[in-house]
């Protein structure tokens, strides 16, 4: 019935093919160049990367391949040969963290020396510590303050609660982790593998601490301030779009060391160690004082973070 | 497909379609310039675009706004004091602890109090402040220095102690402080944790509170997180009450 204008009878004719690509070409040009951010992406994954197995799926010969690819990483962008490794748990191993109300005076150093410890964003600021201030008498977090900066601290009629990761015994997080890239280590340590984070960010929204924090953007930390002393679940630099959290400075005290939280504090507000050894610091704490709460103890998840009062 | 090519009409050629030309009279034409108007607009949208892409015209997002490295005496570790103990590892200037370069030796010195039956400092001394627990009943000097060997403390069961061993001396009052502290849970603590590795590092009383004023002194706090946006929210309520 139609007649066909060219020989294949599709209808397409020399005038509608040109035009037709003329608009193709354009729209794909469009597109390609809409896409240009892409060519400065900085961090484009690398096919070793790209194909690294799950953490706990790793050999010891492939962990120590994944470290040389770290190490060489750190040192192109930060020019600065960094001691990378994978510490484990330890047997018979269990870490609590006990904080004194009744010394912190809220001087927020714990804040900086983590920051300064794990390497973390300075630009956008990323910390894993946040300190409230609120009322003597209350405990009402939703009201506390966290951009108090008067001359002197302690202020009178307030106290001040540091918050951070509370490493509970039955965390959110890892339960709401569609890819498990966050678990539960046997000396109760939440860790994150930055490799095998996707980014989606309901870890985030599990927690009730607010204890997580995302990369929004690249990180940008200073070389100068960058601490070559890292492991693979702890402070290694991360890249944009994953989370991280306080891991309890697993580089420090893997090695038997203390936090850099609690080094740091000037009051010894802070206490760390090995609740399963009945002459450590904590041991005594919890058999002694008076261990006032675990953060929101209602929700069920258990936190291994102890805040105390001295009598 | 001829059907197809009816419902699509920029498909048909530029010189019209019998079939469909037959069917809808006068369209193919109307139908003609607006497929090539639509296309060529089409067109010239994508190379705007392509243009806008490529020069960035758009702008690229607002950088985060700069924030200032905090300075590194928030980072320092040191104690607050340094105690007699400290200076004199550190092989430091003692002079200021030679008591008999004023005092005569074997003398007590002569204490003097005003009418509240508070201690009168005496001018050489004017750099230290009494305020030794808030009940005053403490500003006597000889409660922890030996009157007749001043170079010497002495605890209230008249234990003597150098100058350097000051730990036990506070501890000889505030027992259940110091079971704390030879704990490791009173005061601060640096080193190793797990002892097998290495030693903790426990510090003196005196490293963080003045003997004669013991009361932890305040400071100004590190700053706080940075705001997110360029003006700052308004104070909350609670904050403007202090």
């Amino acid at each position: 019935m139609s007649v066909p204008t060219n020989p294949t009878g599709s209808g397409m004719n020399r005038r509608s093919f040109l035009r037709t690509s003329a608009v193709v070409t354009t729209g794909l040009a469009a597109l390609a160049a809409s896409l240009k951010p892409l060519m400065e992406m900085k961090d484009f994954p690398t096919a070793e990367r790209f194909m690294q197995k799950y953490y706990k799926e790793l050999t010891a010969a492939e962990m120590e391949n994944v470290l040389a690819r770290i190490t060489n990483e750190v040192e192109k962008e930060y020019g600065l040969r960094p001691h990378v490794r994978d510490y484990k748990p330890k047997n018979g191993v269990e870490f609590v963290y006990c904080l004194n109300l009744t010394r912190c005076i809220g001087c927020r150093k714990c804040v900086h020396a983590c920051v300064a410890e794990n390497n973390q964003s300075r630009n956008p600021e990323i910390q894993y510590i946040r300190v409230l201030k609120m009322p003597h008498g209350s405990l009402n977090l939703e009201e506390a303050q966290h951009n108090y900066d008067p001359e002197q601290v302690p202020e009178k009629g307030f106290f001040y609660m540091p918050v951070q990761c509370q490493q509970c015994k039955n965390p959110p997080c890892v339960k709401v982790c569609p890819v498990h890239a966050t678990w539960q280590e046997t000396d109760g340590i939440t860790v994150i593998d930055y490799d095998w984070c996707i980014g989606c960010r309901y870890c985030e929204a599990a927690c009730p601490y607010w204890a997580r924090r995302f990369n929004w953007t690249r990180p940008e930390i200073p070389k100068e301030r960058l601490n070559p002393e890292m492991s693979y679940l702890g402070n290694r630099p991360r890249r944009q779009g994953v989370m991280e959290k306080c891991h309890f400075c697993i580089q420090r005290t893997r090695q038997g060391k203390y936090p850099a939280c609690l080094e740091v504090c000037p009051t010894g507000a802070r206490k760390f160690g090995n609740v399963l050894d009945p002459n450590s610091e904590v041991a005594y704490i919890l058999s002694t004082k008076r261990v006032f709460i675990q953060l929101k103890e209602e929700v069920g998840t258990s936190p291994r973070f102890f805040y105390y009062f001295d009598v | 497909m001829c059907r197809i090519g009816r419902n699509r009409p920029r498909k048909s050629s530029a010189g019209g379609n019998a079939g469909v030309m037959a069917r809808q009279p006068g369209n193919g034409v109307n139908a003609e310039i607006k497929t090539r108007s639509t296309l060529s607009l089409l067109a010239a949208v994508f190379g705007v675009l392509t243009l806008v892409f490529i020069a960035d015209l758009l702008g690229k997002p607002a950088k985060p706004a700069s924030i200032p490295l905090v300075g590194t005496n928030f980072l320092d570790r040191a104690t607050v004091r340094r105690s007699y103990a400290d200076l004199i590892k550190a092989k430091e200037d003692l002079s200021d602890f030679d008591c008999y370069v004023c005092h005569e030796k074997g003398k007590a010195p002569h204490l003097r109090f005003d009418t509240n039956q508070s201690l009168i400092i005496p001018k050489e001394h004017a750099n230290i402040v009494m305020h030794h627990g808030t009940h005053e009943r403490n500003n006597n000097c000889f409660n922890c220095h030996n009157e007749t060997n001043l170079e010497q403390l002495q605890t209230k069961d008249k234990r003597e102690l150098k100058l350097s061993n000051s730990t036990p001396l506070c501890g000889s009052c505030h027992g259940p402080t110091y079971r704390d502290w030879e704990a490791g849970v009173h005061g601060r603590t640096s080193g190793y944790w797990d002892h097998t590795q290495g030693e903790m590092d426990r510090k003196d009383c005196v490293n963080c509170h003045n003997p004669h004023s013991p009361k932890f002194p305040g400071r100004k706090p590190a700053p706080g997180p940075h705001p997110l946006r360029e003006t700052p929210e308004p104070a909350s309520p609670t904050e403007i009450q202090h």
